[in-house]
């Protein structure tokens, strides 16, 4: 029962952190850009997303159609911010010399500017949504899930599918793939690395955004909201071998367990020490993230 | 007026590096040239730069008319998508391809313009005619061919466009011989209609009576010319 629950938990947690992590190793292998922005797109698209449920959702819509429209406002709001910071940070800095670092130092300020501004905004107390996924149980073997659990693991999975079921059959998705491999050889066969970089940036923005929704089923929404799974995000990229899409869904279900474990057998304040002990620990055994060998990536 | 590359005053280079001097360069509609020289001589910077890709460039470049050319100091490949949209095909040197994709996401690539995309089914058979043993490793990752395949792969893409101007940058360095030759054929047997063709080559052997010009390149500038007609001295 115990290692069920633990199990249950981890999945749950992974789900969440696994969207961030994916949208930090897509946007990092096919632009070379590590985006420290999701901080803030998290907390706006949160944000959107309450304002939309109180203002909007609550006077003018049917009950039922409430989760649906959050969620959507979510994405939608997570795309739009990344498509700023695209605008903002990838386009101007992109050609730069040392785009790396540069990118890195703008897409933290934006994320502070951005959490500041919001701070402003909506003040310090924190918002709640709505529950989308309503108040059912299911009783499996002698686990109760709860509806927010399989929800959130069904709507994360749901958005990762597509999300690789588009990568993998459309023409984007085949640009960015491109991209992502070899970015010289990409420019050669006419991808534009502007306009790749926006399609890149709303999708993973989305992402983010969809994360936003789905965690604040657990948490509440604050201006800085955002940083706890911006850092969790960025650590499970890194650990899963920045630029692997598979490395980091593998790193995010193995971190979320150890979250879990940690949950149960030590409190909930060692969650960040042990998780960076056990990153700590992959990356001296293998510094280039559990798949490091399985994909070619973006080294530098 | 009716030229697909004029090319004049051109200088480029990488950093404080100046590979290029003014170099001057006129190539007709049908026209297959050979550009000939050593490693290093600027050949490959010659092709970048035409297509924007050199860390800086300047002087003129016209592609059919319109200038893809300018005076740039910025990053490489800053524009290179959009001179390539204007009908530039590039099969570069080595291994400048995707590891991870599949031969035929590799040549679906290659389709970029949309009227080339709508009919990139017709192109992908009429490059596997061309490159026949391309056809059974469609589904492959590019990663795993054979450096003779990868450079068919290569220029497959550069094919699946109706290009203005191609550019073939050595297309038999480090090939087997007789894959070499194969390779060289095929850019031989492509029919250019109005378009013209570049070939980089080291191996002036392989390009020997096949092509309508052969232009020598040292230091950087275009040295010597030769009509089709040329002959190596002291063979045969």
């Amino acid at each position: 029962m115990d290692i069920a629950f633990i199990f249950v938990n981890a999945i749950t947690v992974a789900a969440i952190y696994g969207l961030i992590a994916v949208a930090v190793s897509i946007t990092w292998s096919s632009l070379g850009l590590i985006n420290l922005a999701y901080g803030f797109i998290y907390s706006f698209a949160g944000y959107s997303a309450w304002l939309v449920a109180t203002y909007v959702a609550r006077q003018y819509l049917d009950p039922a159609l409430h989760p649906f429209v959050i969620a959507a406002t979510g994405i939608l709001a997570g795309a739009l911010g990344g498509i700023l910071v695209c605008l903002v940070v990838f386009i101007p800095l992109h050609d730069k010399p040392a785009f790396t670092s540069r990118g890195m130092i703008a897409t933290l300020a934006i994320s502070l500017i951005g959490s500041q501004l919001l701070l402003m905004a909506f003040g310090p107390t924190a918002k709640s949504l709505p529950e989308l996924f309503g108040r059912w149980r299911v009783k499996f073997m002698d686990i109760t899930l709860t509806a927010d659990k399989i929800g959130i693991v069904v709507c994360s999975a749901l958005m990762l599918a597509v999300v690789v079921m588009w990568m993998r059959s459309s023409r984007r998705g085949l640009e960015i793939r491109a991209m992502m491999m070899n970015p010289h050889a990409a420019s050669i066969v006419g991808i534009g690395i502007r306009r790749t970089g926006i399609y890149v940036m709303a999708l993973t923005g989305a992402m983010a955004g969809l994360a936003a929704v789905l965690l604040s089923q657990t948490y509440f929404i604050s201006p800085f909201s955002g940083l706890t799974p911006l850092i969790k995000g960025v650590s499970i990229a890194l650990c899963g071998g920045l630029g692997s899409i598979q490395g980091a869904v593998i790193a995010a279900i193995l971190l979320g367990l150890v979250e879990a474990l940690t949950n149960k057998f030590m409190g909930g304040q060692y969650v960040l020490m042990t998780q960076f002990l056990f990153i700590i620990l992959v990356l001296i055994v293998r510094p280039r993230g559990i798949s490091g060998l399985l994909d070619k990536a973006r080294e530098q | 007026m009716n030229e697909v590359l004029k090319v004049e005053g051109l200088s480029a280079g990488y950093g404080p590096l100046r590979v290029i001097h003014d170099l001057d360069l006129v190539v007709n509609p049908g026209e297959r040239v050979g550009i000939v020289g050593l490693n290093g001589h600027g050949k490959t910077t010659l092709f970048y730069a035409i297509a924007g890709l050199t860390g800086w460039q300047r002087g003129s470049i016209l592609l059919t008319g319109k200038q893809i050319g300018r005076t740039r100091s910025q990053g490489p490949g800053r524009y290179t998508h959009q001179i390539v949209r204007q009908g530039l095909a590039i099969m570069p040197q080595g291994d400048e391809i995707f590891q991870g994709l599949t031969v035929e996401e590799h040549l679906d690539s290659g389709a970029f313009t949309p009227d080339a995309w709508r009919t990139r089914k017709e192109r992908k058979e009429r490059v596997l005619d061309i490159f026949e043993p391309l056809r059974k490793l469609m589904r492959m990752p590019v990663g795993r061919l054979s450096g003779g395949e990868r450079r068919m792969v290569s220029i497959g893409r550069g094919l699946m466009t109706d290009a203005k101007l191609y550019l073939a940058d050595e297309p038999s360095l480090g090939l087997a011989p007789k894959i070499g030759m194969a390779v060289m054929e095929a850019l031989l047997a492509i029919n250019l209609k109005d378009s013209a063709m570049l070939i980089a080559e080291q191996n002036v052997a392989l390009l020997e009576g096949k092509v309508d010009r052969v232009i020598g390149m040292h230091a950087g500038k275009l040295k010597g010319e030769a009509s089709s007609s040329f002959r190596l001295s002291g063979n045969r």
